[in-house]
C-alpha cells in the first residue's frame, strides 16, 4: 500500500465513493421495501393484534410455532407442497432434456425454428391467462372431456377431483415450462465434441446407444447443476399457478405452502400465525439454497451467486 | 477518509431506517382510515340534523363517511354510475349532508375479506364497513376498534327498522350484543323454509304417474323415491344414463334449505346435519352424530344400492348436477325455494317443455321438520373513532325504511326508482345488506299472489323486486315465454307458494339451532372432524363402510378427536 | 450421414413425430382459447368451440372496444411496465456493476453482497409489506406496484454474472486513461452489455406485465387494477358466489356466461407479450445460459 503513489491512493478512494454511490439508491430501496418489512417478522412471536400494533402486542414466544406442529393441516399442506413440488421438477426435467435431445436431431431448419418458437411461449404467459386457458380445456364438460367421452372413456374432474388434482396442476406446470428448460440442455448438448459421436459411431454404436453413452454423460454437469438449483424449489409449488386453478373442494390436494400462508395469515386474518408459517417456509429454503450453491460451487466450479 | 464516508452513509441509512420504522409501526392512526378526521371541520352543528330531508338549512361542509364497499362483477350501473357515485349515494348524500367515500372496494367473498384483513393489518378502518362473521366483530369489539350503537340506535332507529329487528325475537340484535352494547347492525336473514323435492311435471304427465294423491303438496319418503323410480326406468327423453336423484359429495347442508344435499331426507328422519341444538333431553348436540342422522344415511345408503341415487355420487360438483339436469338425464332436484331463479333456468333455457313442481318431504308425523336459520350472518360496524356513529343508523333508516316505505322519497330521486325497476344491483346501496323482518318473504308474496289474482294491484306490491316479478310473470302468462318469467312463476308461485302453504296449514315442525362463533377447538380441529363427516357418510352411503359399524366408529371419533371439546364451547357460548 | 438402413428413417420419423406432437400440444391449448373467442356466445356456452370457431363473431372484440375498465387496465400495466423498467435498470446496473469487483478492489462489497444475499432469501411477508406501502402513502398509485420491486435482486446476479464474463482490459485500460467509475461504467460496460440489459429488460417486462398480485394487494378500487389483476378478477367460483348472495346477486349468475368475452380479453392482454416475444427468443439463450439460474 505504501508504495502506491499518492495519485493512485486518491483514485481508490474516489472510485469508492463512487461504488458507494452506485449502490446506495438499489440500498435505499432495498431497506424500505425489504428489510423494514422483515421487522414485521416480530408479529410470528406475537399475538399481534392490529389495533395495539407491534410495540404493544402481546410477546407469546414459540406460540405459532407450537400450534403449528398440532394443527393437522400443515401435514396436509407441506405433503401437497412437496409432491407437486417434486412432480413438477422431475417431469419437467426429464421432458426438457428429452425434448432437447430430440429436437437436437431435428436437421430442417424452419421447423425446427417453429416448434421453438411454440414450445417458448408459454413461459412467458402468466398463470392468469394460462389458468384461463386450463379451466376451458378441463373443466367437466371441455374439450379434454369430450375428447375422453368419445373414445369411450369416463370424464374425469380434473379441477374437482382431489385424486387428479394434483396430476393436473404437475402436468400443466410441465407444459408451461419444458420448453424454455429446454433451453440450457439444448446448449449443453451443441457443446459436447461432435468427435465422440462420430467415434461412437465408427465403433457401430446404435443411436440410443450414443444418446446413453455420449450425450447424457456430456450433458451431466448441467444436468447436475439444475437438479441442485431446482430443488431450492421444493417448498414453493407456485402460487400464481395453484391459486388460479384450485378451489375449495381440492384443498384436500392441492392446497399448498403459499396459498395456505394468503389464505389463513392473510384472508383468514391470522397474522401472527401465516407469519410463523412464512418464516419457517422462509428458513427452509434459505437453507436449501445455501447448500445448493456450496453444493453446485464445489462439483461445477459455477455458484448461484 | 474511506472510512468516514462509510460511516456517514451508514448513519444516513440507519436514520431512514428508524423513521421508517416507526412510520410504519406507529403511522396506523393517522391514516385516511379513520374515517371522521375530516368531519371536525363542519359536522358540529350537524349532529343534531335528524334522518329526513331537510338538508336545505344545512348549509355546511358535508361529512365525509369513509366505507368498505362490498361490490359484485355485474351490477348494471347506468352509464356514468359507479359504486361511489350512483343514485342511492347520491340520494344519501344529499338527505344526510354526508360525502360517502369508499376507502376500498372489493368483490363479495375473498376478495372482500382480504381488503378488511389488509385494513385492519394496519390498524386502521373506515367509517363504517360490512364484515361477513360473527368472529370479526368480536374481534372488532375486543381491540376496541368499533363503536357502541346501543345510544344511537335506540335514539335514532325507526319504528319501522326496530319493528324488523323484533320479529326475530332477539335473534338478530342477540347476537351482535356485547356487555349489554350493540355495537354492529347486523343484516337479517329471514328462515329459509324447508328443502322442497323439485320434480319435472312434464314427466310426471308423460309417464302418467300420481303423485301426491292426497293433495296436500307434501310426499313421503317412499314417495319420493318412487317417483325417482319411475323417472329412472321411464327414461322421458330417450338419454344414455337416467339418474333417478342426484346429490353433491358434500351430502349434506348445514342449513335448512341445502340445495343438492340429503337434507330433506336427514330431517325427515329428524336428523338436523352440521347443526347444533339442544336437544330433548337438554343436552347440545351436534347434529351429524345422532343415531336420526344414521337412519337417514340408511335411506340413502339402501337407495343407492337400488341404483336409484346417481352411481357417481360422491364426485359430482353442483355444475355435473345441472348438466344432468338440463340433459335429461334427471329429473329431480333439492334444494331452496330460489333454486329456480339460477339453477332451473338452465332447464328451461335448452328445454321450454320443462315444468317443475315442488313438494315437502314430511317425517312419519306428517310434519315437515325445519331449522330456524341463522338469523344474521353479516354486519355493518362503524369506526369507534369516528364522531357520528349516528349517522349508520340514519343511513340504516333511509334504505330500510324510508326507500321502502316512503313513495314521498321516490319521487324526490326518480333514478332511485329507476335503479330499483331495472334491477341495479343491491351492492349499489351504501349498505349491502339486507334488513327485511322474518316474514318479508311470505309478506311480500301474498301482495305478489293477490295482485296476479286480481284482488289487489301492482302499486300495492312493496317492494320494486316483486314489482318487477309481477310484470314478469305476466308477460310469461301472456306468452312471453321468456327465461325470467318461467323463472320467477316457479320460484314465486310454486315455491314460495309452497312454503306459504306450509305456514298456514301448520305443517312445520320449528327447531332453533344456535349458531356458535368459532372456538379455540375449532381451530385446530374443525377441518379435520368436516372432512372425517363428509368422508364416512359419501362412503357409508355408496358402501365402502358398513353402515352400523361405520356410524358408530364415526360418532366415537368425532367425540374423541375434539367433537366433545366443541361440544362443550358451544354449550358454553349459548348457557340454556 | 453414418446411419445407414431402414432403422434410421423409421427412428427419424418417429422423432419427428414426436417433436411435432410436443409443438401442437403447446400450440393448441392457445389456439383454443382464440377460437372461443371468435366463437358465438351460445356454442361457447355449450362448450362445442374447438379449434375453429363456431359461428364465428367479432361481437367479443367490438364489446372490448367499448369496455372503459378493460382499456383502462391495459393502461395502468403499459404505464407500470415502461416506469417499473427504467427504474430496474437504472438501479440494477450500477448495483451489478459495483458487484462485479473483488474484495481488495472495493472493501464493502461483500457487505452490500450478503445484504442483497439476504434480502433474496428472506421477505417481511406479506402483511408488514403492505404496512409499509400503506404508510408511505403509495395504496392505490402505481408506484405501490413498482417500488416494492424496485430491485430485483436475481436480475443483478444475472447483470454481475453477465459484466464479469466481460474481458477486463478495456476496463483497466480505460482507469489508467483516469476515466471514473461512472465513466467506465457508461462508456465501456453497458455498450459491450447491450444483450444482457436487452434480456433483463425483457424479464422486467414481462415479470411486471404478468404481474397480478400486487394489483390485488395494494388497489383498492377495481379501476386501478393492472391488466392481469383485472383479468383475475373475472374468473367466477359459482359455489362461493352461491353461498353468499343475496337472491338480487344471484339472479345476476344467468348472466355471467361470458366466456367469449372473457376469451377475448385474455387475447388482447396477451397481445403485448406476442410482439416483444420475438426479442425475447432472441435473448433467450444469453439469459438462460449465462444466469442459468431460476429464482
Amino acid at each position: 500500500m505504501k508504495k502506491k503513489s499518492p495519485k493512485g491512493a486518491r483514485t481508490l478512494n474516489k472510485s469508492h465513493i463512487y461504488y458507494h454511490a452506485f449502490v446506495l439508491p438499489g440500498m435505499i430501496f432495498l431497506l424500505i421495501f425489504s428489510y423494514i418489512p422483515m421487522l414485521g417478522l416480530i408479529m410470528a412471536f406475537q399475538d399481534f393484534k392490529p389495533a395495539q400494533g407491534f410495540f404493544k402486542s402481546k410477546f407469546v414466544g414459540l406460540k405459532h410455532f407450537q400450534y403449528m406442529l398440532e394443527l393437522p393441516d400443515i401435514g396436509r399442506v407441506i405433503r401437497n407442497t412437496v409432491i407437486i413440488a417434486l412432480g413438477k421438477i422431475i417431469f419437467g426435467m426429464i421432458l426438457a432434456i428429452a425434448f432437447a435431445i430430440l429436437l437436437n436431431e431435428i436437421k430442417v431448419k424452419l421447423l425446427k425454428k417453429g416448434v421453438q418458437t411454440i414450445v417458448y411461449l408459454p413461459h412467458f404467459l402468466s398463470w392468469v391467462v394460462l389458468a384461463a386457458v386450463a379451466v376451458n380445456l378441463f373443466n367437466l364438460d371441455g374439450a379434454v372431456n369430450q375428447i375422453l367421452t368419445s373414445l369411450g372413456l369416463q370424464k374425469i374432474n380434473f379441477l374437482g377431483d382431489n385424486a387428479v388434482f394434483r396430476k393436473l396442476i404437475i402436468g400443466t406446470d410441465v407444459w408451461k415450462e419444458f420448453g424454455y428448460s429446454s433451453v440450457v440442455y439444448l446448449a449443453a448438448i451443441t457443446g459436447i465434441d461432435p468427435g465422440l459421436h462420430e467415434a461412437a459411431a465408427i465403433d457401430g454404436a446404435s443411436w440410443w446407444k450414443r444418446v446413453w453413452h455420449v450425450t447424457l454423460p456430456g450433458m451431466l454437469p448441467i444436468i447436475l447443476l439444475m437438479t441442485a438449483m431446482n430443488l431450492t424449489n421444493v417448498l414453493s409449488a407456485g402460487f400464481d399457478q395453484v391459486y388460479n386453478l384450485y378451489s375449495q373442494i381440492v384443498y384436500e390436494s392441492g392446497d399448498v405452502l403459499d396459498t395456505y400462508i394468503y389464505r389463513i395469515g392473510l384472508v383468514g386474518r391470522q397474522y401472527s400465525f401465516g407469519a410463523a408459517v412464512g418464516l419457517c417456509r422462509s428458513v427452509v429454503a434459505a437453507i436449501l439454497l445455501v447448500s445448493a450453491n456450496r453444493i453446485t460451487g464445489r462439483f461445477t466450479g459455477q455458484r448461484i451467486y | 477518509m474511506e472510512k468516514r464516508t462509510l460511516r456517514k452513509i451508514l448513519s444516513f441509512l440507519l436514520a431512514v431506517a428508524m423513521l421508517l420504522a416507526l412510520a410504519a409501526c406507529g403511522g396506523g392512526n393517522d391514516t385516511p382510515s379513520s374515517g371522521g378526521n375530516n368531519s371536525s371541520n363542519g359536522g358540529g352543528n350537524n349532529s343534531s340534523n335528524g334522518g329526513g330531508g331537510n338538508n336545505d338549512e344545512t348549509p355546511s361542509a358535508p361529512i365525509v363517511v369513509t366505507m368498505g364497499r362490498q361490490t359484485t362483477a355485474n351490477p348494471k350501473f347506468p352509464d356514468g354510475d359507479n359504486y361511489e357515485n350512483n343514485a342511492y349515494t347520491r340520494m344519501a348524500e344529499a338527505e344526510l349532508n354526508i360525502d360517502i367515500v369508499d376507502e376500498f372496494e372489493a368483490e363479495n367473498g375473498e376478495d372482500y375479506n382480504r381488503q378488511v384483513s389488509l385494513i385492519l393489518s394496519g390498524g386502521g378502518m373506515p367509517a363504517m364497513m360490512k364484515v361477513s362473521s360473527k368472529d370479526e366483530v368480536t374481534e372488532l369489539y375486543e381491540s376496541g376498534m368499533i363503536a357502541d350503537l346501543t345510544d344511537v340506535y335506540n335514539q335514532y332507529a325507526s319504528d319501522y327498522v326496530k319493528g324488523i329487528y323484533d320479529s326475530f325475537e332477539g335473534r338478530a340484535l342477540d347476537r351482535v350484543t356485547y356487555d349489554g352494547k350493540i355495537v354492529a347492525i347486523p343484516a337479517t336473514a329471514s328462515d329459509a323454509g324447508t328443502s322442497m323435492c323439485w320434480i319435472r311435471q312434464d314427466w310426471v304427465d308423460t309417464l302418467g304417474l300420481t303423485v301426491d294423491e292426497d293433495g296436500d303438496r307434501c310426499l313421503t319418503t317412499d314417495e319420493v323415491k318412487a317417483i325417482a323410480k319411475a323417472f329412472k326406468e321411464g327414461n322421458p327423453e330417450g338419454v344414455d344414463n337416467p339418474v333417478g336423484m342426484a346429490f353433491d359429495s358434500a351430502l349434506t347442508a348445514g342449513s335448512s334449505e341445502g340445495t343438492n344435499m340429503i337434507n330433506a331426507f336427514a330431517y325427515a328422519k329428524g336428523a338436523y346435519p352440521r347443526l347444533w341444538y339442544y336437544n330433548d333431553n337438554g343436552e347440545m348436540t351436534y347434529g351429524s352424530t345422532t343415531p336420526e342422522m344414521k337412519e337417514a344415511l340408511r335411506l340413502v345408503r339402501d337407495w343407492y344400492n337400488e341404483g336409484i341415487i346417481d352411481s357417481q355420487l360422491g364426485t359430482r360438483t353442483w355444475d355435473d348436477i345441472t348438466s344432468l339436469l338440463t340433459n335429461g338425464q334427471c329429473g329431480m332436484v333439492f334444494g331452496a325455494w330460489h333454486v329456480a331463479d339460477w339453477l332451473l333456468n338452465n332447464v328451461y333455457s335448452l328445454n321450454n317443455n320443462a315444468v317443475f313442481t315442488p313438494y315437502a318431504v314430511i317425517d312419519e308425523n306428517g310434519k315437515v321438520n325445519c331449522t330456524h336459520a341463522n338469523a344474521t350472518g353479516e354486519y355493518v360496524v362503524v369506526n369507534a373513532d369516528f364522531e357520528h356513529p349516528e349517522l349508520a343508523i340514519e343511513i340504516l333508516n333511509l334504505f330500510y325504511d324510508d326507500m321502502v316505505n316512503s313513495q314521498e322519497l321516490l319521487d324526490k330521486y326518480p333514478d332511485v326508482n329507476t335503479y330499483l325497476n331495472t334491477g341495479v344491483d343491491g351492492t349499489a346501496r351504501p349498505f349491502n345488506i339486507e334488513v327485511k323482518s322474518n316474514t318479508y318473504l311470505l309478506d311480500e308474496y301474498a301482495c305478489l299472489k293477490a295482485a296476479l289474482e286480481g284482488t289487489g294491484t301492482k302499486e300495492e306490491i312493496p317492494t320494486a323486486e316483486e314489482r318487477s316479478n309481477y310484470d314478469s310473470i305476466t308477460a310469461y302468462n301472456e306468452g312471453s315465454g321468456d327465461v325470467t318469467g318461467w323463472c320467477k312463476i316457479h320460484s314465486r308461485c310454486k315455491g314460495v307458494d309452497l312454503l306459504a302453504y306450509l305456514t298456514d296449514n301448520n305443517l312445520y315442525n320449528w327447531i332453533s339451532p344456535v349458531y356458535p362463533e368459532t372456538t379455540e377447538t375449532m381451530n385446530t380441529r374443525w377441518s379435520n372432524l368436516q372432512t372425517l363427516e363428509e368422508e364416512t357418510f359419501i362412503k357409508i352411503v355408496t358402501g365402502a363402510t358398513d353402515l352400523d359399524s361405520g356410524f358408530d366408529e364415526f360418532v366415537s371419533n368425532w367425540k374423541s378427536q375434539g367433537g366433545d371439546t366443541i361440544t362443550a364451547e358451544v354449550a358454553e357460548q349459548f348457557p340454556q | 450421414m453414418i446411419d445407414k438402413g431402414v432403422g434410421p428413417t423409421i427412428r427419424k420419423v418417429i422423432i419427428y413425430a414426436i417433436v411435432i406432437f410436443l409443438g401442437l400440444i403447446c400450440l393448441l391449448p392457445l389456439i383454443n382459447i382464440v377460437a372461443i373467442s371468435f366463437s358465438g356466445s351460445a356454442a361457447v356456452a355449450a362448450n362445442r368451440v374447438g379449434l375453429v370457431p363456431v359461428d364465428f363473431t367479432t361481437t367479443a372484440y367490438n364489446r372490448i372496444l367499448e369496455d372503459n375498465q378493460f382499456w383502462r387496465s391495459f393502461m395502468i400495466s403499459a404505464v407500470r411496465v415502461a416506469l417499473q423498467l427504467v427504474l430496474n435498470l437504472v438501479l440494477i446496473i450500477p448495483t451489478a456493476y459495483v458487484m462485479t469487483k473483488n474484495r481488495r478492489e472495493f472493501r464493502a462489497r461483500d457487505i452490500y453482497m450478503n445484504l442483497l444475499i439476504f434480502a433474496m432469501l428472506f421477505n417481511g411477508g406479506m402483511i408488514p409489506t403492505y404496512i409499509v406501502v400503506r404508510n408511505l402513502g403509495l395504496l392505490n398509485t402505481i408506484w405501490a406496484l413498482i417500488l416494492p420491486g424496485a430491485l430485483p435482486i436475481f436480475n443483478v446476479i444475472l447483470m454481475m454474472n453477465f459484466f464479469r464474463s466481460q474481458p477486463k482490459a478495456l476496463e483497466e485500460a480505460a482507469v489508467i486513461d483516469g476515466a471514473s467509475p461512472l465513466q467506465v461504467l457508461l462508456r465501456i460496460l453497458v455498450p459491450c452489455a447491450k444483450p444482457s440489459i436487452a434480456t433483463v429488460s425483457l424479464f422486467s417486462i414481462v415479470g411486471s406485465w404478468n404481474d397480478f398480485f400486487s394489483g390485488l394487494i395494494y388497489m383498492q378500487h377495481v379501476e386501478d387494477y393492472p391488466i392481469m389483476t383485472y383479468i383475475q378478477s373475472l374468473s367466477i367460483d359459482l359455489a362461493e358466489l352461491v353461498k353468499s348472495a343475496t337472491s338480487s346477486t344471484l339472479e345476476n349468475l344467468t348472466e355471467l356466461s361470458n366466456r367469449n368475452l372473457n376469451a377475448a380479453k385474455i387475447v388482447v392482454a396477451v397481445i403485448p407479450l406476442l410482439i416483444i416475444y420475438p426479442f425475447l427468443q432472441k435473448y433467450l439463450i444469453s439469459g438462460m445460459t449465462v444466469g442459468s439460474v431460476k429464482e
